[in-house]
């Protein structure tokens, strides 16, 4: 009778504890800058990995169990990425860590979980050397979905070269492994086809004042300037370039979106060409409808770090269902055999180096207006 | 690289040493006289950008109007600094008032974040574009202004320093505070109108300067620590040796950014301070006696 009660308590316990399993949510860890300079695009990244987050819970959730995100700080600082990451791969709760947001940031989390062997899936960060030291014969926890600099830049600098406009362009970029990977995509794709920069310079983070490199610029007669500097430090350059009266057209990864309106509307960027992995205007009925679920939700439109941090926690959630128990090593096996629908048309798949080619968007600046000048493959 | 493009540089570095005058001679005037360190000096530049923004922006004040009531406030901020911080620390340690301006600083850079973001804020008026273009060179005329308002702010504190009763005492009081106690001078009322000015200095700065530079609550910080650097060029609680080194630093660096590697702008400006700390520890303008 003893061993009857034994075996009946230990298979409710187990049965207990089974439910409970089944029922715990699946939590990713998402390490983002949620303060500091760049706060405005990890408040985006949060907003569009939500998003995803809570359409998949709508639907049920994956395999039975509802999904989590758990947002840490890292300030767009690789030591407060390592800091908050290394905090969540000690606790052993997350089936796998999402984006940095800045690629210094995403560089300093990449070994943490190689070691750690959680999955890492990067939305936004766009350095070139991600890549390179991802997937076969590199980091195989680390997966990026949006293209690297030097992948656009190619695509960009093909499009100049088709239009004869790539022969004269000057660099000016920001300090950091964005602005960096920004001047070494283009000197690779230059190079590629028997060109090179003119001029490269880079400037600190938070730099005010460009009136002193923006004159050499100047003085240099470039065909076009492209700018690699973000938020404040790209508002400062171009309004500095235009009160200067530049008269070049940019080209690079142009922010148009925070290019003030007067500027703009001026027709002081007429000529200007550049790529960038998205737009709002993009006209797909998929890519419609996220913009319309998106502004709703968060009373702001969509921009392109809210779409990338979209389909990047779309593409882990798919992962995450295909590997049934949510187990780290599933997660990743699953993500290398990834075929997913992207807004922009393509069927993404990982390469070799656990890097995805969506398609880039090539756009002009034309009668003080954004237009869409097409599609490039990256 | 013809002639033009020197004087273009020449000229972008006069204007951006004026700029950094506005800001580090209220920070001068207030270790000249009270002998503290100002680390919050740049989130009060930063706070009067921001409220200039919102007055113009929001409000719809002129720019004459806003740089006469952001100065105001400044000046009143002055006031409630000194007596509600500044006059806590008399007598204490110079590393306390480090550490006091340093947290206030934190507070009010962070306060800044929560309540408006890090987003940048371009002041759209038509001053932001506008420029007077001579030949080939250009001058956007926000930076005009405040370079005039830079000279006028100098002119002003100078003829208070050394042509009224007040400045003279402010000048007693930083010589030595014990002898002007003793001849009768209200210590605390010359510290309280020095702290008061130095802010309102900083109040017109910010005010300036909101349409030439993009707003937002980080950018006090790089300003600052050029200030700091220029207070000790110049020689610590100098005012006139903080302008004259406000106004070579920016031709220095113009030049530099414009010859070299941008990158090395800063590097050229501390190592300027670093030069004058080995070579001549007063400063440059340095004579013993401040302000």
């Amino acid at each position: 009778m003893n061993c009857l009660r034994l075996a009946f308590g230990s298979i409710l316990i187990a049965l207990v504890a089974s439910t409970a399993a089944a029922q715990s949510p699946i939590v990713i860890g998402a390490s983002t800058p949620l303060t500091g300079p760049v706060s405005h695009y990890g408040q985006h990244a949060r907003w569009g990995a939500e998003m995803a987050v809570a359409e998949a819970n709508a639907k049920g959730g994956v395999n039975g169990r509802k999904i989590e995100i758990d947002f840490q700080d890292n300030r767009c600082n690789p030591a407060e990425a390592v800091k908050s990451v290394t905090q969540m791969l000690s606790s052993k709760k997350y089936a796998a860590i999402f984006d940095g947001l800045c690629s210094s940031a995403a560089l300093a989390i990449m070994p943490l979980v190689e070691r750690a062997n959680v999955p890492f899936i990067i939305a936004n960060a766009s350095a070139t050397s991600i890549a390179e030291k991802s997937g076969v014969g590199g980091n195989k926890w680390t997966f990026k979905v949006n293209p690297t600099d030097a992948s656009m830049l190619d695509a960009l600098v093909a499009w100049l070269d088709k239009e004869g406009k790539a022969d004269n362009i000057a660099f000016l970029g920001e300090d950091t492994d964005y602005g960096r990977a920004g001047s070494a995509g283009f000197e690779s794709a230059l190079v590629k086809r028997g060109k090179k920069l003119v001029m490269a310079d880079y400037s600190q983070k938070g730099t005010a004042d460009y009136t002193a490199v923006l004159t050499k610029i100047k003085a240099n007669k470039p065909g076009m300037v492209a700018f690699y500097l973000i938020d404040a430090d790209f508002q400062n350059g171009i309004k500095q370039w235009f009160t200067m009266g530049g008269g070049i057209p940019l080209t690079g990864r142009v922010l148009v979106e925070q290019v003030p309106k007067e500027i703009l509307a001026s027709g002081f960027l007429d000529g200007t060409i550049s790529v960038q992995p998205y737009d709002v205007s993009v006209d797909t009925p998929a890519n419609k409808a996220f913009v319309e679920a998106f502004t709703k939700r968060n009373s702001e439109a969509p921009m392109l770090i809210s779409f990338e941090s979209y389909e990047t926690t779309n593409i882990l959630i798919d992962a995450i269902r295909q590997s049934g128990d949510a187990s780290p090593e599933k997660i990743r096996d699953a993500l290398t055999g990834t075929k997913y629908q992207s807004m922009l048309g393509p069927v993404l798949e990982f390469d070799k180096n656990n890097l995805i080619h969506n398609n880039a968007i090539i756009f002009g600046i034309k009668g003080g207006k954004v237009v869409i000048l097409g599609m490039s493959k990256t | 690289m013809d002639w033009s493009f020197f004087a273009q540089l020449l000229l972008n570095g006069l204007v951006m040493g004026v700029i950094y005058a506005l800001v580090a001679m209220g920070l001068s005037l207030i270790f000249g006289v009270l002998e503290i360190v100002n680390f919050a000096h740049g989130e009060f530049y930063m706070l009067a950008s921001m409220l200039a923004y919102f007055l113009t922006a929001q409000w719809g004040f002129d720019y004459w109007a806003t740089i006469l009531v952001v100065t105001v406030v400044g000046v009143a901020v002055g006031y409630v600094l000194f007596e509600g911080l500044l006059l806590a620390l008399r007598g204490e340690t110079f590393e306390r008032s480090i550490l006091l301006t340093m947290g206030l600083s934190m507070v009010l850079q962070n306060g800044a974040v929560f309540l408006f973001t890090t987003n940048p804020h371009l002041l759209e008026s038509k001053l932001s574009y506008q420029n007077i273009v001579v030949g080939d060179f250009r001058m956007p005329v926000a930076r005009l202004y405040a370079l005039g308002l830079g000279f006028a702010a100098f002119a002003v504190l100078y003829l208070i320093l050394h042509r009224t009763r007040v400045g003279k005492a402010m000048r007693g009081v930083a010589q030595n505070r014990a002898a002007a106690d003793m001849v009768g001078i209200d210590a605390r009322a010359v510290s309280r109108l020095a702290v008061a000015i130095g802010i309102g200095l900083t109040g017109l700065a910010g005010a300036a300067l909101a349409p030439v530079y993009a707003v937002h609550p980080l950018m006090g910080f790089n300003f600052v620590f050029k200030a700091f650097a220029i207070i000790i060029i110049g020689g610590l609680g100098n005012i006139s040796g903080a302008a004259i080194a406000a106004v070579m630093l920016g031709v220095i660096e113009s030049l530099a950014g414009g010859l070299l590697p941008l990158a090395l702008t800063d590097a050229v400006a501390f190592l300027s301070m670093i030069a004058v700390l080995l070579l001549r520890p007063q400063g440059l303008f340095g004579r013993g006696v401040r302000v």
